[in-house]
């Protein structure tokens, strides 16, 4: 790649020695043609989250969905294989189908009739004979699939690449701690509803690393939350823990409610009932894990997580443990939609799964005392971050944001149980170097690395 | 509850449309006011306060649209107070520092329905609203609109809503949080 509308090869490299000093220039966060070569390089080249197997709840079940620009439809077909397709009519690129979610056999375009069943071939033209003769081989017009589609653990992602590794080696060695966090019951996971969507302003990269590698500002942003109550009033909580760099810019936060190492609440609060069945399914270092520490991490590029255990806001028995997957996609430089998907045991009690839902209700997602808060910061960012100063791409010049906590400070756990090169600690930007890193790499359509010190 | 009255639907006169009207009107003016406190004396104790998602279903123009699975608020009076608590007691709630101006515009307030229940009129009532704010030095303001299903209530010769639900209008909502009360 030569240059990128005003973006050059030289600059990238630039920015890739900016970020070996542990910093990262502002201009990024803002700047059109820097979005325009991720949506490229990144959204059309990585793994992106599309849909829970469980949202599928027969053949015929789909849902639609977007990979950054790019409409998606999913579909559950009769023999039971999601397959996922552009939602976009191979005749003449009208969008397909309006709807979220429903059950359909097929899907008829409104523009000239044409119709396609849930595997995506083209089975009706409306008066087709007639215009187009028998020489036109209706196979050469099925809808077209996503070059790659793949699961792990129930969670279904497509690639735009059709030259793209595959799922698991794109996951690496992240799939261990999704095996531990989606795996640890017997019928795994199951979505609450359709999931939540709204639009923040900030830039992707801000509400990536905000999830997957920042437990840092949770002591300050969620201040609030914390004197009320919701979360250990301790000014270093959620620091301790471990913080794990995983390969292909992924990881995970292990964090702990203190510094015992011990849980107040084992298993993440779930009912003690369902113990022997996590013991049964996860191994000793995952069993332990989940056992005294809750997850919030990230699949490189943007999808956030959070394994954690909350209150009610209603009431001082008991925290409630929710799992929570989120798309971070980007719709413009300073735009994202958030869709936020709950998750929970789907072998746990319905009264169970209920609390879970409004403990998520309460504390994430729009609504969620935490999360209202995120949402108004990482705006704050974007408002900061437009102006000739921030804009400022002589790198010369001081207009960088600091990464620096722990670097060459803190030394990985020699002894930590688990795949990745885990620090023990998570208040650190070890893993936001990793993910920039891995960024920069993406945007230099360099090959990927394994996870590595940083 | 009494099945007698339970039965027995009341009638809507003109003076209960005015003072449910003046009730919801004075509800917004709490909100836009901030006054919180004063807002949360007007709900009920057992009051019930939800908001599912709006969805977009394929089908007919008048295809049911809620997905009551997925919601954004399920509410009870004593979350409602924690929210307001949060607000008012600490220096940090940063989506509400300092508070944005707000407006819930209310209109088409329809009463539906009215019994009794459990020796207190009820009423069953329609209304819409627009909800706008304005943060900072902003250009652009944000807005939320949908319906709202109320059961209003007489406890003790006083208006309380006893049930609420929001009917958002937008599946993508166009806040970026729901820092507000609607």
């Amino acid at each position: 790649m030569e240059k990128y509308s005003g973006i050059t090869k030289e600059t990238l490299l630039n920015l890739k020695e900016k970020l070996k000093d542990g910093v990262l220039p502002q201009w990024v966060l803002a700047d059109r043609d820097m979005y325009d070569l991720e949506i490229n390089q990144i959204f059309g080249r990585t793994w992106q989250f599309l849909a829970h197997e469980s949202e599928f709840k027969e053949p015929g079940s789909y849902v639609t969905r977007w990979i950054a620009n790019d409409p998606i439809l999913l579909t559950k077909t009769k023999s039971g294989e999601i397959k996922a397709f552009l939602n976009s009519c191979a005749h003449r690129g009208t969008l397909l189908c309006t709807a979220d979610s429903g059950n359909q056999k097929s899907f008829t375009c409104p523009f000239h009739g044409w119709t396609y069943n849930n595997e995506g071939d083209l089975v009706g033209i409306a008066v087709g004979n007639k215009v187009y003769g028998e020489e036109m081989n209706k196979e050469d017009w099925n809808l077209r699939p996503v070059p790659n589609v793949d699961s792990y653990q129930g969670m279904i992602f497509g690639n735009l690449d059709p030259n793209a590794e595959s799922l698991s080696d794109y996951l690496g060695n992240m799939k261990w701690y999704l095996d531990m966090m989606l795996g640890r019951s017997d019928g795994g996971m199951e979505v609450q509803g359709s999931p939540q969507r709204y639009v923040v302003e900030a830039n992707w990269k801000v509400t990536a690393e905000n999830f997957e590698s920042d437990p840092y500002h949770v002591q300050f942003t969620h201040k609030s939350s914390k004197e009320i109550g919701l979360a250990p009033n301790d000014p270093f909580f959620p620091g301790h823990g471990h913080q794990v760099v995983l390969d292909n810019g992924h990881g995970i936060n292990l964090v702990q409610f203190d510094d015992t190492g011990v849980s107040p609440i084992p298993y993440q609060g779930m009912p003690d009932s369902m113990w022997p069945m996590f013991q049964k399914n996860l191994n000793k270092a995952q069993n332990d894990m989940v056992k005294d520490t809750f997850f919030v991490g990230g699949v490189y590029p943007n999808l956030g997580f959070l394994q954690f255990s909350l209150p009610l806001l209603d009431s001082d028995n008991g925290l409630y443990n929710f799992l929570n997957f989120r798309v971070w996609r980007p719709i413009a430089p300073d735009k994202v939609e958030v869709w936020s998907w709950h998750m929970i045991d789907r072998e746990a009690p319905p009264e169970y799964k209920e609390k879970s839902y409004v403990t998520f209700l309460g504390t994430f997602g729009p609504s969620g005392l935490l999360e209202q808060d995120d949402a108004e910061i990482w705006s704050r960012v974007t408002q900061a971050s437009n102006g000739i100063m921030a804009q400022d791409k002589d790198l010369s010049y001081n207009s960088f944001l600091n990464y620096l906590m722990g670097m060459d400070r803190v030394q990985p756990n020699e002894d930590f149980p688990g795949p990745g090169v885990a620090y023990p600690l998570c208040f650190l930007d070890t893993l936001s170097r990793s993910m920039h890193k891995r960024w920069i790499d993406l945007l230099l359509n360099e090959t990927a690395v394994k996870e590595e010190v940083l | 509850m009494k099945q007698q009255e339970a039965v027995k639907g009341l009638t809507t006169t003109i003076e209960i449309q005015n003072e449910i009207t003046q009730f919801l009107y004075k509800e917004a003016h709490l909100l836009d006011s901030r006054n919180y406190r004063g807002w949360l004396d007007l709900l009920a104790e057992d009051i019930v306060y939800q908001m599912p998602a709006r969805i977009t279903n394929e089908g007919k123009h008048d295809t049911p649209n809620i997905d009551y699975k997925s919601r954004f608020f399920e509410e009870t009076k004593q979350s409602l107070v924690t929210r307001v608590k949060r607000l008012d007691t600490t220096s940090s709630a940063w989506a509400e520092i300092s508070g944005p101006r707000q407006r819930h515009f209310i209109s088409n307030v329809f009463i539906e329905s009215g019994k009794m229940n459990d020796g207190n009129e009820e009423y069953f009532v329609r209304s819409n609203f627009l909800f706008k704010r304005n943060r900072g030095s902003s250009l652009t303001s944000e807005e939320l609109f949908g319906a709202r299903e109320d059961v209003i209530r007489k406890e003790n010769g006083e208006w309380k809503v006893a049930s609420r639900i929001i009917y958002p209008d937008q599946a993508v909502l166009g806040t970026i949080n729901l820092s507000m009360f609607l």
